[in-house]
């Protein structure tokens, strides 16, 4: 059936070689997500300033362990005090609210996804999930409607019964919110206490003493995308004395009228003692000394009152009854029963040294002097109740909103964060992306950045609200550039997150947009307002100065009826597309003269929804695509359309298959059929166009995905997500050939991008293990290939050839279905090296001998069958080294290698002989003369192998260097260089190919004068002569491969299966 | 390529037992059986596997691997022509590295030693898991690269775990995961194996790709032979004496 073409007929050349299966019996292959896994994205971090934390929660021991709830980036579990974090829930929502250990039994973990500190980027839960092994495996149990978790509690003695205090959803009505009850460990929930569909439960506690009782704090919240509320009449604290069945709602003391979000603790310290922290009009700490039934008002001091939405947890100490913790901006505690709070580690003018907006605290319940905080920026711990704290970099769960690259090499990739400022770092170095290579630019939330085309020491930034800076790299100068109001004009409406865009057709200009459209030819120096306001200008959603509802929160988060999107086309620049937050798709086709509103002519979507991205077409003027997200208005569903004629028409190209609200979405620019679409679950390609839909799940967990860039001179997918940082997919170019054809080969090399032929170097440093190391692409050339079937049996090897058809590697080839990436170290194998008394000092050493840029054959060895493509490796972009330096390097390595293969020839020939001459001498009588001879020959031969090798035993650190060592370092040290030796490397080698000619005559002299004396005397004798073992036995001898052989065990022959070929 | 024989067997399991009624002991037997079947394997009395190990990108070092009933193991991997052992007689483990200059052997460490005990097991811990005082779980079905797994979760008598993804086609091993216990903490790794060939009616993977999980570095052991029952010396196995 299939009609392979097999390596003879086989055009070397063809750079892709599909080997079709028979098209007329294809059943149609899926393009799904495992037929790109195999691409792999790497995490290149950073987490350098981690990102936000919205729950924790540890168990007490020896070994302390400990979960951190990320708001994006999942669960994440240290066993280790806290030093090593791993990601623990990536197949499941990122999102996290609420962590929970079963006490009575720690192997039981609860989660509830959906963040509760419900900001405007907020993401979006789909219920609780359970692990009965410490977090090795999940079971969602339920509740996958409830959105939000802020409190999940497990009954001290019974593990099965357990309470989730579901904030429920936060841009709509939900009867999926409140309390819930399970006694069976979540097989069945009962829903306990319920107000209204706009109202969940904030925060729920447990009285220690008496696990009946519980209380908990309800919440009239809502946030729409340009309005937030917290509190309403229908908020209020309750309490329950039977274990949940029933519920009162508690007033005595406590605020009348409008109540906000409630947090609530309970003391293990002491009977009936709660803390309660109320947000009304004047928002307070309260405290009950008797379970609830009357209160006292305490501190409303800003630790007390600031932001309660963000800020809501509220945590009595363990032991010390007067003490309790609430985070705020910072961590702040009462040591006097609430009357005061004062921040912790708070030192000077400056704050705390954590991150501030801080959301959960766990205080060890066996030593009160350990505290875990969760903030913005991370886990910090403390061993001093607060005093001082360690930060956690071994968390990579940044939150990226936007990604850039810039044109060096290595490329170097930019982006804003959440609260975390505008950073950049590189995509690739040497031994890994460490937290310590990446630079902050500008402060506050960090959005769009990008580095100037024309001088990559020029970065332009923000932070919210429009904020628009130009820095230098080099000294951080940093120079204000926003668009200001001329005479007349109205206040500018700049987004939260308000776009960038560098033209693509003109490296001098830029946009930028608020409720116009702004461009500067002169690096933001001057801006011309090209266009009238582009959004619907609605004053009823221009009400940011007085959202927040019981406290003002007016941070510009809330600021709408703004541009949110710009993209001018590749083909013309006097095309531009806008997208604006209430819903309108305008363009202009004459450079910002006229504009047109194009969003009427899109059907399926609601009127106002978001654009979230466009994208213009890099094949045609006409093309844009542009994704819509409502989730801010409780419409959850992806939204993606092509128009091909200017906004004319529209075609949807979301499919069933694609799951969570979308972000963005890219066209490769030089395959239009290939779609990267980013949503709030994770990344989706389609190689059609959009008819199909794959989600991508090589290494990337079901996290948001923000942005997306495609390198232009690299080939990668830059991916930012919104809770694991940046990942880069290297070298799409195989999906751009992945057609509907290659998907049902059964096998098909496919075409990537030429292999950088970059040298590995090291960074000396030693930083144990507590730190975030993002991975770098391996120094290697790129072998691509697709299988339709996972191969199970007999060979899957890959042979890379010269263009002399020698062989000069062997590879173990990827097994998997679809795309696989095999890696050659582009050198050939090392050479066998003479034995020694230890390690020759350079580890290049241990390295083949380079070979040069140039283009290979490859030849896959499939079970019976053979397959053929080719390899193309370039000298690294911007190598200073000629082809002159590289050719010199390579003639000197490969005289290095022969000598080092001589010499231990000469070492082994040596040996055996000496050998010989030993164990026929011990046939002999003792006073025998011939025995004499012999001996002294072995003894003469020994002196002379021991001249050459080291043979002092010193624990590895004899510093003993022979003429093995001698030529094995110098082969290491031009090895791993990849431009021309110095003069006194090669005077050096001249002086050791000398000392090794001379090795070699003296032996041949040894052979010539004494032993074919012996053997003369030895044939008379009727015994086995000396012999000088030739270069072909010693060679058949070493990659024959002889291990054991000197304690008399047997020879076990291995075959040389790649042959040095240059020899 | 497979023995028809063993193909055919193969294919008639799957195709005989409907999935969902498969317990972990038919999975466990089945898996036997595509290898050639328990009697068989346990009729094997030594093995000798020669081959290559990647050690690093680009370092590539010739190791010859050496098992012997009832419990001996023996490794050897040369680098810069020198080798390296380890190796198990049942009783004792020992290592010499003249890398480090050393020429002596040395005992090996007890974290150490309970690893080369679990190796030195020839029918791995499948074969008569019970007697060995192991427990095996079907943990259900999962997709390792793409393609249909059984997934069998081993825990050791020592507490370790060795969860198999054993192919829902051929009930063969794809992947194996591994936590052992070194000084109070779980090390994890994961071993991908393919290019299963036929030697002697017994099939064995020649590819063997492990690493520790999450980790950079991964080690690949290309296996370019496998000898059924050759004479190994026990003294191959022994702790060499200084003379």
């Amino acid at each position: 059936m299939r009609a392979a073409t097999r390596l003879g007929a086989a055009s070397v050349a063809a750079a892709c070689l599909s080997v079709a299966a028979s098209l007329a019996h294809a059943q149609g292959v899926a393009v799904d997500s495992d037929t790109f896994a195999g691409l792999e994205a790497r995490a290149i971090g950073p987490a350098t300033m981690s990102g936000r934390i919205s729950a924790v929660a540890a168990v007490a021991g020896e070994r302390l362990t400990i979960y951190a709830g990320a708001a994006g980036g999942g669960l994440w579990k240290s066993v280790d005090g806290g030093l090593v974090f791993k990601p623990v829930f990536d197949k499941y929502n990122q999102s996290i609210g609420a962590v929970a250990v079963d006490s009575s039994n720690p192997k039981h973990v609860w989660v509830g996804t959906g963040e509760t500190w419900v900001r405007n980027s907020v993401s979006v839960g789909d219920g609780v999930y359970r692990s009965a092994d410490a977090g090795d495996t999940w079971t969602r149990i339920g509740l996958e409607r409830t959105e939000r978790v802020s409190r999940i509690l497990v009954h001290p003695k019974d593990g099965n019964t357990v309470y989730v205090c579901a904030a429920g959803a936060l841009f709509s009505d939900s009867d999926d919110r409140g309390v819930y009850r399970t006694t069976d460990a979540g097989k069945t929930w009962e829903k306990v206490l319920y107000v209204a569909p706009d109202v969940g439960c904030a925060d729920l506690a447990m009285a220690p003493d008496d696990p009946g009782v519980l209380y908990a704090g309800l919440w009239q919240f809502r946030r729409l995308p340009w309005f937030f509320t917290s509190g309403g009449p229908k908020s209020g604290l309750y309490r329950s004395k039977d274990g949940g069945s029933t519920w009162q709602r508690l007033t005595r003391d406590l605020p009348e009228g409008e109540l906000g979000r409630i947090a609530v603790s309970t003391s293990p310290a002491k009977a009936g003692l709660v803390f309660a922290t109320i947000e009304a009009e004047q928002t307070r700490l309260y405290r009950s000394d008797d379970g609830g039934e009357s209160w006292e008002a305490l501190s409303h001091s800003s630790a007390v009152t600031a932001r309660p939405f963000y800020f809501s947890r509220l945590v009595a100490d363990p032991k010390n009854v007067d003490r309790v913790y609430k985070m705020g901006f910072s961590a702040a505690v009462s040591d006097d029963g609430g009357r005061t709070f004062g921040a912790i580690g708070a030192s000077g003018i400056f704050g705390p040294s954590y991150h501030g907006d801080v959301h959960d605290i766990w205080v060890n319940p066996a030593n009160p002097e350990q505290l875990v905080i969760g903030t913005d920026g991370g886990v910090y711990i403390s061993y001093n109740r607060g005093s001082t704290f360690r930060f956690v970099g071994s968390l990579s769960v940044s939150q990226y909103y936007h990604v850039s690259y810039d044109m060096e090499w290595p490329y170097n990739v930019y982006g804003g964060l959440q609260d975390n400022s505008t950073w950049y770092g590189p995509s690739r170095r040497g031994g890994g992306i460490a937290n310590k290579h990446w630079h902050a630019l500008t402060g506050g939330d960090g959005f769009w950045a990008f580095p100037d085309p024309e001088d990559p020491d020029v970065v332009y930034d923000e932070y919210q609200g429009g904020n628009l800076f130009r820095v230098r790299k080099s000294s951080l100068e940093s120079k204000d550039i926003k668009p200001t109001p001329k005479a007349g004009e109205p206040r500018y409406r700049f987004n939260w997150n308000t776009p960038i865009h560098l033209s693509p057709n003109d490296p001098r200009t830029m946009y930028y947009g608020a409720q116009f459209l702004f461009r500067t030819r002169d690096k933001g120096e001057s801006w011309e307002r090209i266009s009238p306001d582009l959004t619907t200008n609605d004053p009823d959603k221009q009400k940011q100065m007085n959202s927040g509802g019981l406290t003002l929160d007016n941070s510009t988060a809330e600021n709408h009826c703004t541009i949110f999107a710009i993209e001018e086309s590749p083909k013309d620049a006097q095309t531009i597309w806008v997208g604006t937050d209430d819903g309108n798709v305008q363009l202009t086709r004459d450079g910002g003269k006229t504009w047109t509103n194009v969003v009427g002519n899109v059907t399926g979507v609601p009127p106002h929804t978001w654009v979230s991205s466009i994208e213009a077409g890099h094949a045609s003027a006409g093309t844009a695509y542009v994704t819509l997200d409502g989730h801010m208005t409780g419409d959850m569903k992806a939204y993606l359309f092509v128009t091909r004629d200017f906004g004319r028409t529209w075609t949807s190209l979301a499919t069933p298959d694609v799951a969570g609200y979308a972000h963005v979405v890219k066209e490769d620019p030089v395959n239009p059929d290939l779609l990267f679409l980013g949503t709030e679950f994770g990344l989706w390609i389609s190689v059609d166009g959009g008819r199909q839909w794959g989600q991508f799940k090589g290494n990337l967990p079901n996290v948001a995905v923000r942005d997306l860039a495609i390198h232009p001179r690299d080939h990668d997918l830059i991916v930012a997500t919104h809770g694991r940082g940046l990942y880069v997919v290297d070298d799409i170019t195989p999906l751009r050939s992945l057609t509907a054809r290659v998907v049902e080969s059964e096998v098909a090399f496919l075409p990537s991008r030429p292999s950088p032929m970059v040298m590995p170097t090291f960074e000396f440093g030693f930083n144990g293990d507590a730190e975030f190391v993002g991975a770098s692409p391996a120094e290697a050339g790129v072998i691509t290939y697709y299988l339709k079937k996972r191969h199970m049996f007999g060979d899957l090897k890959l042979e890379v050839y010269d263009g002399q058809g020698a062989r000069l590697a062997t590879i173990d080839g990827g097994k998997r279905r679809g795309i696989n990436r095999v890696q050659w170290p582009m050198r050939s194998r090392a050479p066998r090296n003479a034995p020694g008394a230890g390690a020759i000092s350079s580890i290049f050493s241990l390295l083949g001998p380079r070979v040069l840029p140039g283009t290979y054959t490859v030849r896959m060895i499939k079970g019976k069958e053979a397959f053929a493509s080719t390899l193309t490796l370039v000298a690294e972009p911007g190598s200073r080294h000629t082809d002159a330096d590289r050719v010199a390097q390579r003639d000197a390595v490969l005289k290095l290698f022969g000598m080092v293969e001589r010499l231990a020839h000469l070492a082994d020939a040596l040996a055996a002989a000496s050998a010989q001459a030993r164990q026929t001498a011990g046939k002999l009588p003792d006073r025998n003369r011939l025995r004499g001879r012999l001996e002294a020959l072995a003894t003469e031969l020994e002196s002379q192998r021991k001249a050459l090798v080291s043979e002092q035993r010193g624990e590895g650190i004899s510093g003993e260097e022979k003429l093995r060592e001698e030529i094995g370092t110098l082969y290491g040290n031009i090895n791993g260089y990849e431009g021309r030796p110095t003069q006194s490397q090669l005077d050096r080698m001249a002086v050791l190919g000398g000392d090794l000619d001379a090795a070699m005559a003296k032996f041949d002299a040894t052979f010539v004068k004494d032993a074919a004396a012996l053997n003369t005397e030895l044939a008379r004798q009727k015994l086995p002569p000396i012999t000088r073992m030739g270069w072909e036995e010693w060679d058949q001898s070493r990659s024959a491969f002889s291990l054991g052989a000197d304690d008399g065990g047997p020879l076990a022959r291995a075959e040389g299966r790649s042959p040095m070929a240059d020899r | 390529m497979l023995r028809p024989a063993l193909a055919a067997a193969a294919i008639v399991a799957f195709v005989a037992v409907p999935v969902s009624a498969q317990t972990a002991d038919e999975i466990i037997a089945k898996n036997l059986e595509a290898k050639g079947g328990a009697d068989k394997l346990k009729a094997v009395q030594s093995i000798r596997l020669t081959g290559r190990m990647l050690i690093g990108p680009g370092v590539e070092a010739p190791i010859v691997l050496e098992l012997k009933r009832p419990r001996s193991l023996r490794m050897d991997i040369a680098v810069q022509g020198m080798t390296i052992t380890q190796a198990y007689d049942g009783t004792a483990g020992w290592m010499l590295n003249p890398m480090s200059g050393r020429t002596e052997p040395e005992e090996l460490p007890s974290e150490a030693m309970k690893l080369v005990e679990e190796q030195a097991d020839m029918d791995g811990p499948f074969v008569d898991y019970k007697e060995k005082g192991n427990t095996v779980e079907l943990q259900g079905k999962e997709q390792v690269e793409g393609t249909d797994c059984y997934k069998l979760k081993v825990t050791l008598k020592s507490g370790d775990t060795r969860t198999y993804y054993i192919d829902a086609e051929h009930y063969l091993e794809v992947k194996q995961e591994s936590r052992t216990n070194v000084r109070g903490s779980d090390m994890e790794n994961d071993t991908i194996v393919g290019d299963w060939k036929e030697v002697d009616g017994l099939l064995f993977p020649f590819s063997i790709d492990s690493g520790q999980v999450g980790g950079q570095m991964r080690q690949k052991m290309t296996v370019e032979k496998i000898e059924i029952n050759p004479a190994i010396e026990d003294s191959r196995f022994k702790m060499p004496v200084k003379k």
